[in-house]
């Protein structure tokens, strides 16, 4: 039958797309060689920012493939907690020399690092920092490499009330509800703000989605007609914002800042549709980890938190 | 033909209820958003619910026939990802990009029929494959990452006729048109009939397989006519559309339209689409909480449900 070909066809084609795409399948297993082997557990690959991390890292393991082997692992969505936790319980039963982590949940993951630091692993935790409090009760310690995401808001929202006046109406779009780093942006979206005297008249949740972001943004935008502007926990959702400004005949007038600087933002802040955004250098941000594991494995750091650089981008720093 | 006739007042009562129900909560929002009644509140509503509303259309076309599209979501991901790629990386001509989106939607749902229908596979099983298919592949083509079009498509988004903008009126047009399809062509029979009892069909005489493979390349193609839109508003993000399947089901099992098959009505598909955009649009302007927002949407889909239950009784009893 010709329609069974063609799907077969198809079948052989994704079994080969999918086979090209298994992150470690091309790899060596780790026990040939003396090398520390070290894992970076992501959040979702699909993602950009954590896309961008994995590509940061590989280059820098490509660079340095004398010093250690990589190992990649994401999860499919950012939400999915319980395969992240089956992914470290894997990687300790493959006996890897460190795992670099950026949790999918603060609180959740902190058990299974225990066990994996009791089974003499490495662990150093990035980008979404283990809630202190959980970590202290478990009699751990485990050292946090990067951004201080609260810091980061707070540049741009500075920034922004540069070009805004007192008592300017501004609204804040969320990330998802019960994430860390969310939650610290929209913190220091709040410093900024009250330290210049803006009025925030709502404060709700994009779910980290361009679409979400746009139908939030629109209805804040119809229920108080005098905002100046939308502070938006990433660019995805500052994009979404964007395109309610621009629905309801504003631009120019409402002005908006993002977090993360991902690629499609940098022509809008040169166009101007977009004031501000924060770079916590997500490309370099599982080298840091990666590097600091390196430094402890080889017994030239002992654990402590480090912080990594944040920066403002706007249209004046592209140039 | 007479039974026809007589059912007429059971579908004036059916979109009475819809109409009332939609009416109740634009009157529950006018008291408690702020400037709720205004022009843009109405103008945003439009502005954001017709991508939802073509896959919509789609779906109840699968869910009449008994089947069900989870891919509808994914797949516009996919068309949208290929239509920025096209543009932009490639620096491909508009028109050929808008084309390459609606193929490549007509493709995945093709696909989809095909294997359904070849294998006689639950359409559940072979759409969960295909959702994951389409969203490995928008993945790959972006390279996992949002692809800005600038103002190339802005035709689409900012061609307005008194304030209501062309996709709104398209997917106006779309949702007659199926109507029309559903209720007065052989092949809008079929479905139901295929729906209601595929063996039957088949023993009278019917192949049902063309019918469905239609039904599901259709579904493909709307998705793709979907993504035109909405990546016109929202740029190529590969996780463009990444749960919109399940909003898509809501908004078409709040228009009564079965899961078992056998039964639907687009027009009133419609009416579950603005039902849902108009609760999230009123509770975001009324600054409710997260939670809220949740709690509330999700007891709406399960009143409306037990709504369509005491409706349906209603003109079982009429058309007896």
């Amino acid at each position: 039958m010709k329609i069974e070909r063609i799907i077969l066809l198809i079948g052989c084609l994704l079994l080969v797309f999918t086979g090209l795409s298994m992150p470690g399948c091309s790899r060596k297993g780790s026990s040939e060689s003396e090398k520390p082997v070290i894992a970076l557990v992501m959040k979702s690959l699909a993602n950009e920012f954590f896309k961008t991390m994995e590509e940061g890292a590989r280059q820098h393991h490509k660079e340095h493939a004398s010093l250690y082997d990589l190992k990649v692992v994401g999860i499919k969505n950012e939400e999915d907690v319980s395969q992240q936790i089956k992914y470290v319980e894997t990687l300790i039963a493959q006996k890897v020399d460190a795992v670099v982590i950026a949790p999918a949940d603060s609180k959740a993951l902190v058990k299974v690092c225990k066990q994996a630091l009791e089974a003499g692993i490495v662990v150093v935790n990035i980008d979404n920092k283990l809630d202190e409090a959980v970590l202290a009760s478990n009699d751990i310690k485990i050292s946090f490499v990067g951004p201080d995401n609260r810091k980061g808001a707070r540049l741009a929202g500075e920034y922004l009330a540069k070009h805004l006046q007192t008592g300017d109406k501004v609204a804040i779009i969320e990330g998802v509800p019960n994430a860390f780093n969310g939650i610290q942006r929209k913190l220091g979206f709040e410093d900024a703000m009250q330290a210049g005297g803006m009025t925030i008249v709502s404060s709700q949740s994009g779910y980290w989605e361009t679409a979400k972001a746009n139908q939030v943004s629109a209805a804040i935008i119809t229920s108080h007609p005098d905002l100046k502007a939308i502070l938006c926990a990433n660019d995805s959702m500052a994009l979404g914002a964007m395109a309610a400004v621009k629905a309801a005949g504003k631009s120019g007038r409402i002005r908006i800042v993002g977090f993360d600087n991902i690629e499609a933002v940098q022509i809008l802040l040169q166009e101007g549709a977009i004031l501000a955004t924060v770079d916590q250098h997500g490309d370099k941000l599982a080298i840091y980890g990666i590097d600091y594991a390196l430094d402890i494995l080889m017994g030239q750091a002992t654990p402590a938190d480090r912080e990594t650089p944040v920066d403002l981008i706007t249209v004046e720093t592209l140039q | 033909m007479k039974r026809f006739y007589s059912r007429l007042p059971v579908w004036v009562t059916d979109y009475l209820g819809m109409a009332g129900a939609l009416g109740l909560l634009l009157g529950i929002f006018g008291f408690t958003a702020d400037n709720f009644f205004s022009r843009s509140t109405f103008l945003i509503i439009a502005d954001q619910v017709p991508d939802i509303t073509i896959l919509a259309v789609g779906m109840t076309f699968v869910l009449i026939i008994a089947g069900i599209d989870l891919s509808v979501g994914s797949v516009m991901g996919f068309s949208g990802a290929v239509i920025g790629v096209l543009l932009v990386k490639s620096g491909q001509p508009i028109g050929l990009g808008i084309m390459a989106g609606l193929f490549v939607g007509l493709g995945c749902g093709l696909l989809n029929g095909l294997v359904v229908i070849k294998w006689s596979l639950p359409s559940f099983i072979v759409t969960l494959g295909m959702m994951e298919v389409a969203r490995g592949a928008a993945l790959r083509v972006t390279q996992s990452r949002t692809i800005y079009i600038p103002g190339y498509l802005d035709f689409i988004t900012e061609t307005r006729w008194l304030g209501i903008s062309m996709p709104f009126i398209l997917a106006v047009c779309i949702v007659l048109l199926a109507q029309f399809v559903l209720s007065h062509t052989v092949f809008g029979r079929y479905m139901v009939a295929i729906g209601t009892n595929e063996e039957a069909v088949r023993l009278s005489g019917i192949n049902p397989k063309p019918v469905k493979l239609a039904v599901f390349s259709l579904s493909g193609l709307l998705a793709g006519l979907a993504s035109i839109i909405h990546t016109a508003r929202y740029q190529a993000n590969p996780n463009n559309g990444q749960g919109v399947e399940l909003q898509v089901i809501a908004a078409v099992v709040i228009g009564g339209t079965s899961l078992m098959g056998g039964r639907g009505s687009v027009l009133s598909t419609f009416f579950g689409v603005l039902i849902i955009s108009v609760l999230e649009t009123g509770l975001a302007q009324a600054n409710a909480q997260e939670s809220t927002k949740r709690l509330i949407t999700g007891a709406v889909i399960v009143a409306a449900v037990i709504l369509d239950y005491y409706r349906q009784r209603i003109r079982n009893v009429k058309t007896r």
